[in-house]
């Protein structure tokens, strides 16, 4: 499917910001199931100086600073992007029994899989514990093949957790996300990760954005879609298998990928550093268009959910993505 | 001692040495300075013979004669955990530790070589990572160190130095082995020390240092500022090299600042910085300034709140792309950290041959890695003699003998639950060296941190470095925490080598520079400050000294009581209440004076302001003259450490003694800084403080006083120290009107607001302003303003004072409330004008 993308954020300051630094991870990642045409990234006020290069993760980073001072800080990406259907793994695809992958895993010395052990480790936003190796014991069982076990885990969170904008912030811990059973995307993709440390099992985040369908019979909103976070579960010598708990599926062509990274932390769609400023107010807007009539209506069940999510998290001015 | 531990004393010609006497070192381990043999190493010999000749007793005094030197050189270090946050002394040992050039030859091919094994594995770390996906090296030895910063992934070209300064940590073993205990690659502490101990003892001790056949440390310094220099990008022939120190709490802040006079750079903190066009800048009062190296005295994770930590305030963001642009270089090189990391000794010897091709020269302590099973089953089997280390930065470490059946439990459960972060070792009784106690020699255990910088394509070692008293187990800012204590090492030369001092020579052309526009503007801002509380903790010493003294009038005669009144509230002391019986009174009195004098919780009181100068005082240490630094030194003795049971009489010779020194050291920085734009701000800082309070003491004598009268203008005039001025002009009992004439509008006196506010118009209109508009800067204009109000105040009407004349004293209230004015607003119109650019940058909330 190909889309046309545009991921408006504005950021609106009480006083005038001197200077301020910024990254931005809003431009796609190359895959082999995702082309990605020309963006196009519009900075208001132009910035002084920018430069895109590629981060540790491999995602495309643009650095801009701007040097006049302004009230009004807007950054735009306009993306043409191909998602094809050709993921590595789909839902029936075979997988070793969980401990064995486990111990593959950790023992061998193929250059990817030792790659793949940092995605084990503790990071920013998710460390390894008990509690969350329980809550994945269950799906876990003892020489349940490896991705069963993990869309068993999948469907729990999608099932067990309450989709709530308005509980979480980035910095809701993930404990509390467990213990009260609700949040948005990000906490459910660093959730599922959480359990998947907890076993010693590689997992990492995936940021993007997702097609959302209208209600039957209305018209798609534009600027109604959200970013959208789901994740990877590393299968030792076959690749990563993708996940989304938020709605309960394998992500197919209706995902789209920025970028990729242990969680959060790494792929923050924005962030600054400024000078002055006082308190700020902030606008985003997703818009994702397909491009192209669909030849079948797409699996309904997703699509409903994620139409569902997006109005809520602009009702919410989508602080966080799903 | 037993037998079997004691030691063999010496029978050679030392034998009757009393210095040596007690010496008595364990007969297992190896001694610096006897052979197993029970012999003097030879190399020891002339230095015994030395200290033998100036005996004991001597020596003794030489150390207290280095105690201090130290002392009123500053030479501190500081702690977190002290209350008042007053600076350790460093500690430091007369006896040197003495290492054959032989010895010393082999130790540096070793250090240089695990230097460049460093640089070469920081270069593939955050490069091509082959180290890691060749199985060279466990990921996550790597990858859940905090060291590991992935935003520093290929952030130096290719090719560049990721080392340029390295530092270790050795100690001797009973098998006479030198082995490395920890690498220091961040941000090696301790040169600048070494340096200064050399520098202290040698004048403490000439005999010992004149002609000593010892390596000097200077080149290796020289080689540091050349090759910091040679790391520019621009400005090749005259680069701008500055030091990035956390600030004046940082525990090694003693060494930023003396390293940055000593190698002639600029002493900055991260909120001196800013990046735009892609390059690092300083804000100076002229200006930005451009900056081509950074000498990192702040550890890398709080370099860049854009990239790496965002609640830094130490940082300067952007700095990480600057480097990316390779428009500023940085010693040493951000991401360095991983290094610290004593994981990594198990697998040096295996990423020396595979990085650089060669056998490792210089081993490590003996290491176990808990990620590895079988490692990690031997240490749970051996815990009880093993010590435990976290690979975590903090150095947390637990003794294998000291740990109780619970908490060796819950360190095994550590372990188990995230093996690949803890490691092993067992470190063996140290070498002991000797250390003056009492006169005589004493063996204690030593542990030595050496240096190399980077040199062309390789390092260069420093001959020498700092030996310190210790047990093995601390790292080098744990131990001096603690307090430890300190040993200059020498490394000897076949013959009498020349002292050399960096500041007496000079290098290449410089361009010489004497507006002062470059001065930072915080500096500029701290030297404000210098002032304005130097001001405060006189004037507040002086209200002090006069109500002691009225107090103790008083004791003998109660006339004065009343204007003691009006002093307590000029202090703010609740004046208590008559019905107290005058004793008690006296008492209450008392205690509260006192509180303001000593007691360092008292707010406003002289340990809290002047608690605030040294604070100010220390980041601006590299502009002030060393009289100037051993003047606060002293000055912090006399407030900080006052004599127990203080009574109204000491303490009133107290605070006199205090008057004086403050007044020298405001002499002393009036006669020796150079009066340009620091010194301004200095002089503006104080001038403004002394106006506002000389205004305030005229409200209290003239107008709000409880008890008005000729004790309290007798106040006013010793406290302004102009009795004897009024005396010689006047020779008549007391006027108002010409104590008004003589402080207020004279504007040939230091203490009269008439001269202050010329002395401020005059500084404040020579300050260099960032552009260069023909109109009146804000503060020109409002100091402009005091002083106009006051040349055109009425004085006929203030002619009538003494008579209770309302119309005189309506109209001092009116000029001294309309002089106030302007003034208040004078500090902040400079903040705004000089050192607003200092502002503190924020992180924007990610979404």
């Amino acid at each position: 499917m190909k889309y046309a993308i545009t991921h408006h954020t504005a950021y609106t300051y009480s006083s005038g910001v001197a200077l301020c630094h910024n990254e931005a991870r809003l431009l796609p990642r190359e895959t082999p199931w995702q082309q990605c045409g020309l963006s196009q990234v519009i900075i208001q006020p132009r910035p002084a100086l920018s430069a895109e290069r590629i981060d540790f993760f491999g995602n495309r980073v643009l650095y801009f600073a701007v040097q006049d001072i302004h009230q009004r800080l807007e950054v735009s990406v306009a993306t043409r992007v191909q998602v094809l259907d050709n993921r590595p793994f789909a839902p029936d695809s075979p997988s070793p029994p969980w401990e064995q992958a486990r111990q593959q895993l950790h023992e061998d010395s193929d250059a990817d899989m030792i790659e793949a052990r940092q995605f084990v480790l503790n990071s920013p936003f998710v460390a390894s514990a008990a509690a969350f190796r329980d809550y994945a014991s269950t799906s876990f069982s003892p020489e349940r093949p490896l991705l069963e076990a993990m869309a068993d885990l999948n469907r729990r969170i999608n099932q067990e957790f309450t989709y709530d904008p308005h509980f979480t912030t980035v910095a809701t811990p993930l404990h509390e996300v467990l213990k009260e059973r609700r949040g948005v995307c990000q906490d459910f993709a660093h959730l599922a990760i959480a359990c998947l440390r907890s076993l010693g099992l590689a997992a990492r985040y995936v940021s993007g954005y997702l097609e959302t369908l209208p209600p039957p019979g209305q018209p798609r909103l534009v600027g109604a879609d959200a970013s959208h976070a789901w994740l990877a579960i590393y299968v030792p010598g076959a690749g990563w298998a993708e996940y989304d708990p938020t709605n309960n599926c394998m992500p197919g062509e209706q995902h789209i990928t920025l970028a990729w990274g242990r969680d959060y932390a790494d792929v923050a769609p924005l962030k600054g550093v400024m000078t002055g400023g006082g308190s700020h107010t902030l606008e985003v807007s997703v818009d994702v268009e397909p491009q192209e009539a669909r030849a079948t209506p797409p699996d309904a069940t997703a699509a409903a959910t994620a139409a569902t999510i997006a109005a809520e998290a602009t009702a919410a001015t989508a602080a966080t993505p799903p | 001692m037993t037998d079997a531990t004691a030691a063999r004393l010496d029978s050679t010609a030392f034998a009757g040495s009393p210095l040596l006497a007690d010496y008595r070192y364990p007969a297992a381990g190896y001694d610096e300075m006897y052979a197993a043999s029970g012999e003097l190493r030879p190399h020891w010999r002339p230095l015994i013979q030395t200290l033998d000749e100036l005996g004991g007793e001597e020596l003794e005094n030489r150390h207290a004669e280095v105690q201090r030197l130290l002392q009123i050189d500053g030479v501190t270090y500081n702690t977190y955990d002290d209350p008042r946050g007053s600076p350790h002394l460093w500690m430091v040992d007369p006896i040197p530790l003495l290492m054959t050039g032989e010895e010393w030859s082999s130790l540096a091919g070793g250090l240089e070589q695990r230097a460049r094994l460093i640089n070469a594995l920081l270069a593939d770390l955050y490069g091509p990572r082959l180290s890691i996906r060749r199985g060279w090296l466990p990921p996550e030895l790597i990858y859940a160190h905090p060291g590991f910063l992935p935003a520093c992934h290929r952030s130096l070209p290719d090719g560049c130095r990721w080392l340029t300064f390295y530092g270790v940590d050795l100690a001797r073993g009973p098998d006479g082995v030198m082995r490395v205990y920890g690498d220091r690659s961040q941000s090696p502490s301790g040169a600048g020390y070494t340096l200064e101990n050399r520098i202290i003892l040698a004048r403490a001790l000439p005999m010992l240092y004149r002609d000593a056949p010892l390596r000097r440390l200077a080149t290796f310094l020289e080689t540091e500022r050349t090759t910091l220099a040679g790391m520019a990008r621009h400005n090749p022939d005259n680069p701008h090299v500055v030091l990035l120190t956390p600030g004046p709490n940082s525990p090694v802040y003693f060494e930023h600042a003396y390293l940055a006079n000593y190698l002639s750079l600029s002493l900055v903190e991260g909120e001196d910085l800013v990046v735009r066009d892609g390059r690092v800048w300083l804000k100076t009062l002229g200006g930005l300034r451009p900056v081509d190296v950074i000498l990192r005295r702040v550890i890398d994770t709080f370099c860049d709140p854009l990239e790496l930590r965002g609640d830094s305030l130490l940082g300067v963001p952007g700095l990480l792309q600057a480097v990316r642009g390779g428009h500023v270089a940085i010693a040493n090189a951000l991401g360095s950290s991983i290094i610290e990391n004593p994981g990594l000794a198990v697998f040096l010897p295996q990423l020396c041959q595979q990085l650089l091709g060669e056998d490792l020269r210089l081993p490590s302590l003996h290491t176990w890695w808990c990620g590895n099973p079988s490692e990690r089953s031997h240490v749970l089997a051996h815990l009880d003699t093993l010590v435990v280390r976290s690979i975590l930065p903090g150095g947390t470490y637990w003794e294998g003998t000291l740990l109780d059946k619970a908490s060796r439990a819950r360190l095994i459960e550590r372990i188990q639950a995230a093996p690949h972060l803890f490691v092993a070792q067992e470190p063996p009784p140290l070498s002991t060296a000797p250390v003056l106690d009492n006169g005589r020699l004493v063996p204690r255990p030593v542990m030595l941190r050496g240096f190399a910088v980077a040199e062309g394509e390789g390092y260069r070692v420093m001959p020498g470095g700092l030996a310190r008293i210790s047990s093995g187990l601390d790292t080098l800012q744990a131990a001096l925490q603690k307090g430890g204590i300190s040993k200059d090492w020498w490394v000897l030369a076949p013959t009498p080598q020349r002292h050399v001092s960096l500041l007496r020579q000079s290098y290449g052309p410089i361009m010489a520079t004497r507006d002062g526009s470059d001065l930072p503007s915080r500096v500029a801002d701290n030297l404000f400050w210098l002032g304005r509380y130097s001001e405060r903790l006189d004037g507040t010493a002086r209200l002090l000294r006069e109500a002691c003294g009225r107090l103790l009038e008083w004791e003998q005669d109660n006339t004065d009581e009343r204007c003691l009144d009006d002093l307590l509230e000029a202090l703010d002391i609740a004046v208590p209440p008559v019905a107290e019986s005058p004793r008690a009174r006296f008492f209450t009195l008392r205690q509260e004076l006192l509180n303001l004098i000593i007691d360092t919780e008292a707010p406003g009181g002289l340990p809290q302001l002047f608690s605030g100068l040294l604070r100010t005082g220390r980041t601006v240490r590299s502009h002030l003259g060393d009289d100037s630094w051993r003047l606060l030194n002293r000055l912090q003795q006399r407030i900080l450490e006052p004599p127990s049971g203080l009574g109204a009489r000491q303490a009133r010779d107290l605070l006199e003694d205090q008057s004086i020194l403050l007044a020298a050291f405001c002499g002393l920085n009036n006669e020796t800084m150079p009066h340009h734009q620091g010194w301004m701000f200095f002089d503006i800082g104080r001038y403004l403080e002394r106006v506002l309070r000389t205004l305030d003491l005229f409200k209290l004598a003239f107008i709000t006083a409880r008890n008005p009268g000729l004790p309290l203008w007798e106040v006013v005039l010793t406290i302004t120290d102009n009795m004897t001025a009024y005396r010689r002009r006047y020779r008549s009992a007391l006027h108002p009107t010409a104590i008004i004439d003589l402080l207020l509008f004279d504007e040939g006196n230091p203490r009269a607001v008439g001269y202050q506010l010329y002395r401020l118009q005059r500084n404040i209109g020579r300050l260099q302003r960032p552009s260069s508009s023909p109109y009146r800067s804000a503060e020109e204009r409002l100091i402009l303003e005091a002083l106009t109000i006051l040349r055109l105040a009425d004085i006929e009407a203030l002619a009538t004072l003494s008579n209770d004349s309302t119309r005189s004293s309506a109209e001092l209230t009116r000029l001294l409330d309309a002089l106030q004015v302007p003034l208040l607003k004078l500090s902040d119109a400079l903040t705004h004008s000089h050192f607003s650019h200092a502002e503190v940058p924020r992180q924007l909330i990610t979404m």
